[in-house]
């Protein structure tokens, strides 16, 4: 069996099936378990197992991301509803003494929501949670003032709250891929 | 030859085998056997978490909610009734891990001096904030602060007010938020994130945006005392005398 080297002065012993340096005396690698001194045919079945949970590794990790994505931009078309909506609500108001009481809420509501968005690539299942947890919020309070939900509101209400509910589980499936295909 | 103690101190044993292996190893250099040690139940218990914390959650939004904006509920009597059902419902969410909890009820390292200095914080902290809002509901929405000093000698009045706005309050939500709804966020993600979510969501279900300002750097606070001091008494105190300075404001009309 070839061992690969690394490319400094010494000679170090590395793992067929993921390149990790390994002890002389490894009958597995300890980062992969493939079988170092096993027969060829045991390391051929395990690459070979292994290259299978790779490509479904990888098909898994692009359905999770995708929902990620989806669940961030959901975060910033908040953000940017709100920002509208404060607009709209200032020129339609503009007379009124209580203008600013009406803006400032969606203009904090915008902004909230903007940077859960921006930092949610950092610390996706916090920004989600939070981004999830404040939309219902203002929602149930919506519902109080205004009760009549026609079918439209409804069913984006919903889609909204699902995009988000799908981050937070994909957040949690993502650390789940990466743990069992030893991706850190 | 056996390996010494000092050799076996970084070293763990293969589940499969009982091997000496590293403790970063993830195989098994000797059986190849995975050492998992639980991990795939812990991720999968995650979801779990996560939906019953959405349960309390949901359950205190809509108490909040009822108890705030329904105008038949605005009297003395269902006042009582929601501060008591919110009361159990942090109650029964913090019991039911109780194993995992109760240790926060415990005051291992009590320090006078220290609960002093929190407890002066919390109120050097209320002065600014009844300031601050004052200010800004003077400026943005052309109001005064809520002002109760018809309560003012009424002394039923001043220890419902008090009952209401400080002693409930404090034991209530310290229980439900860095109690119950910390501990089990702790199990889901990593502690800077449980205790941002912890903080942004006490913060938010207040439903008053304007007041997210001092109420995200409270709860962040409040949070970070409780990881500090690994108990939650600190925090009761804190909480129960910030918004008992509050009432103060509120009853002289300042």
């Amino acid at each position: 069996m070839e061992n690969k080297t690394a490319p400094s002065t010494e000679n170090v012993l590395r793992c067929d099936g993921c390149f990790t340096e390994i002890g002389t005396d490894y009958i597995y690698c300890t980062n992969c378990g493939y079988p170092i001194k096993g027969t060829a045919a045991e390391q051929a079945k395990f690459i070979s197992q292994k290259n299978r949970i790779d490509v479904t590794a990888v098909e898994l990790t692009q359905r999770v991301n995708k929902s990620i994505n989806k669940a961030g931009r959901t975060l910033y078309y908040l953000s940017g509803l709100f920002i509208l909506g404060g607009i709209i609500a200032f020129f339609k108001l503009k007379d009124d003494p209580d203008v600013l009481a009406v803006v400032i809420p969606y203009l904090i509501l915008g902004v909230v929501f903007l940077l859960l968005g921006e930092y949610s690539k950092k610390h996706t299942l916090a920004c989600f949670i939070s981004g999830l947890c404040l939309y219902v919020i203002v929602q149930v309070l919506d519902l109080f003032q205004n009760p009549d939900l026609n079918l439209i509101s409804f069913v984006i209400i919903a889609l909204i709250i699902g995009f988000l509910i799908m981050g937070i589980k994909s957040a949690i499936e993502i650390e789940k891929i990466k743990k069992h295909n030893n991706i850190s | 030859m056996q390996p010494s103690n000092d050799q076996l101190s970084d070293k763990k044993p293969c589940i499969h085998c009982g091997n000496a292996i590293s403790l970063t190893s993830r195989f098994c250099n000797a059986c190849g056997g995975k050492q998992t040690n639980g991990d795939d139940a812990v991720i999968d218990n995650k979801w779990a978490r996560i939906q019953e914390a959405g349960l309390f959650y949901a359950v205190i939004i809509v108490l909040c909610a009822l108890a705030n904006f329904i105008a038949q509920f605005q009297t003395l009597g269902w006042s009582l009734f929601f501060a008591g059902v919110l009361a159990i419902v942090s109650i029964s969410f913090f019991a039911y891990h109780w194993a995992g909890n109760k240790r926060l009820l415990a005051w291992p390292e009590f320090s006078f001096q220290k609960l002093c200095a929190y407890c002066f914080i919390a109120i050097i902290g209320s002065v600014f904030v009844q300031y601050a809002v004052g200010w800004l509901n003077v400026t943005f929405y052309s109001r005064q602060q809520e002002n109760l000093t018809a309560l003012k000698g009424n002394f039923w009045g001043e220890v419902i007010l008090v009952f209401f706005v400080a002693v409930m309050p404090a034991i209530f939500e310290e229980l439900g938020f860095r109690g119950y709804l910390l501990q089990n966020l702790l199990k889901v993600a990593d502690a800077q994130q449980a205790l941002f979510i912890t903080s942004f969501l006490f913060a938010i279900i207040h439903m008053s945006f304007l007041s997210l300002f001092w109420l995200i750097p409270f709860a962040l606070l409040l949070g970070y005392i409780r990881f500090k001091e690994k108990t939650l008494w600190y925090g009761v105190f804190m909480h129960f005398f910030f918004n008992f300075t509050a009432c103060m404001f509120m009853l002289s009309g300042l």
